[in-house]
């Protein structure tokens, strides 16, 4: 299934809107959007996720990816991850470092 | 014989009509284009032809760039210069290997030299897809060696203890994985570690981190000398510490050995692995053991009892610099089973898209525990089944220790210091 990823800036937010699945072959597309969002240099990226069925192991590369490519300072912020999705950021420890959200 | 198709360059002054008249006689599909366009256009926009026409006027060099362009979208066409009067100019084009057509424009020379030309331009195509099939066997070869030297970092052969079974179902979804497991002695044979873990992503970039990682976790382990091998456990979590372990430090050093080489070398890729790292005494069936970030293992009871998880007690390795790694602890008696899994058995998915599910996997491992090999079986058929024809998507691995109920149960011995 796609991903489609749209990009938009808020103030000091980027907002990253994911609609699909993120695996191994749609996070290549994500991973553009990061790059292009932390080049904004917003206090916060935040990465909407209320339409995102499925994570795999490739989707935290993903966010793992974007803390890298932030400054220091910059929150990363992922909000309306499904149950699932949640799940599979806490239990990897990726919520230590990244802010979860519900709305 | 299929028609001839033909680019002409339309420039000032614009193609003979009479070479024109020719060309639709002989039913040759032509499309015109000015030279800007066929250089500087949209390559999307770049039409296919066996034949790239132009004046002689036209500097040789800039067909050439021409054709260039065309060769990387459709495969290079042949090129045919014209001159009416000037025909000095075809001097210039021959040597770049152009060919060449020079009045009168008559439809059977026309017909002749097009023909000529779209076999070559078949020829040439042909040649392409040679070589790209050759290209592909190359890189199948490159792979398959890429799959073989990466099976020499599993376990040959696994170190079994007496009195213990232990399994495994390893099944890569493409040639190279991101899943590994791994076996081994520690402290004089009086240990046994026991790894599944899950590189992030997947493809050659995760094979890679794999070898790195297995090597990091195995080599530190097996290096952390015998007067270390008393860890005070380091559990912010009273209650799952417990007495000092023989095993327990080998485990702490490979974990937060590798968890800082990671962060400290290759944080920027962005590659880490969620692994449960066990160590178990045979003599005792007590299990010490790091869940960095890994599906909870499942502990199952000898009476069918609810299987227990043996959560996480850390964040996946390579993820977070300087991060403290707890100790979890569980115990083996006769009868039980514990299965180690990746998520690649949850999240196998049948050809409409839905998963297996936690729950299913959680059922098809339930009940009495059976031998290892018997839980194993029971998952991997119904992995396959609900996969069906679908493609898998993830690595697939699994692992059972399991302690048959026949064997009597060992003599607790007290950890030596």
């Amino acid at each position: 299934m796609p991903l489609s990823v749209s990009l938009s800036v808020d103030g000091d937010i980027s907002v990253i809107e994911l609609i699909g699945e993120l695996d191994a072959h749609t996070a290549p597309e994500f991973h553009e959007s990061i790059e292009k969002a932390a080049a904004h240099g917003t206090a916060i990226v935040e990465i909407r996720m209320h339409e995102v069925a499925y994570m795999a192991s490739a989707g935290l590369r993903s966010l793992v990816f974007a803390q890298q490519k932030v400054v220091d300072g910059v929150t990363i912020r992922v909000v309306g991850a499904s149950e699932p999705v949640s799940r599979t950021i806490r239990t990897a420890g990726l919520d230590r470092s990244i802010v979860l959200a519900d709305e | 014989m299929a028609t001839t198709t033909v680019i002409i360059v339309d420039e000032r002054p614009p193609p003979p009509q009479d070479l024109l008249d020719a060309m639709e006689s002989v039913d040759a599909t032509v499309t015109r284009r000015t030279i800007t366009q066929l250089r500087e256009g949209p390559v999307t926009g770049l039409p296919s032809a066996d034949v790239l026409m132009a004046s002689a006027r036209c500097e040789p060099a800039v067909v050439r760039d021409v054709v260039l362009r065309l060769q990387g979208r459709h495969g290079a066409p042949v090129v045919v210069v014209y001159a009416v009067r000037d025909f000095e100019g075809l001097e210039g084009h021959v040597r770049f290997g152009h060919d060449y057509l020079v009045p009168p424009f008559l439809p059977a020379l026309v017909r002749a030299r097009l023909h000529g030309c779209s076999e070559r331009a078949e020829l040439g195509r042909r040649v392409r897809e040679v070589e790209a099939h050759d290209e592909y066997i190359r890189n199948e070869r490159e792979l398959e060696i890429g799959r073989e030297i990466q099976a020499g970092f599993l376990p040959e052969q696994l170190p079994v203890p007496a009195g213990w079974e232990i399994d495994v179902l390893f099944r890569p979804a493409l040639q190279v994985s991101g899943d590994f497991y791994d076996v081994f002695e520690l402290a004089h044979r009086r240990r046994l570690a026991l790894v599944v873990a899950d590189v992030c992503d997947k493809g050659v970039g995760s094979a890679l981190f794999m070898a790195l990682i297995r090597s990091l976790l195995r080599h530190t382990a097996e290096n952390s000398g015998l007067q270390h091998l008393v860890a005070t456990p380091h559990a912010p979590d009273a209650e799952r510490s417990g007495p000092p372990v023989v095993g327990a430090t080998p485990l702490l050093n490979a974990v937060t050995a590798t968890n800082r080489y990671l962060t400290r070398n290759h944080l920027r890729q962005g590659y880490f692995a969620t692994m449960f790292f066990s160590v178990l005494d045979p003599a005792t069936g007590r299990l010490v053991y790091i869940n960095g970030g890994h599906n909870p293992p499942l502990l199952l009871d000898a009476d069918g009892g609810e299987p227990t998880p043996l959560e996480v007690t850390g964040p996946a390795v390579g993820v977070l610099p300087d991060t403290a790694y707890a100790l979890g602890y569980a115990q083996l008696n006769p009868g039980d089973t514990l299965f180690v899994y990746t998520d690649g058995v949850p999240e196998a998915r049948c050809p409409d898209g839905r998963f297996l599910g936690d729950d299913r996997m959680l059922e098809l491992v339930s009940g009495p525990a059976s031998r290892g090999r018997d839980v194993l079986a029971r998952v991997d058929s119904a992995v396959r089944e609900f996969t069906g024809d679908g493609e898998q998507h993830d690595d697939v691995t699994m692992l059972t220790l399991h302690r048959p109920s026949s064997v009597r149960r060992a003599p607790v011995t007290t950890a030596v210091a």
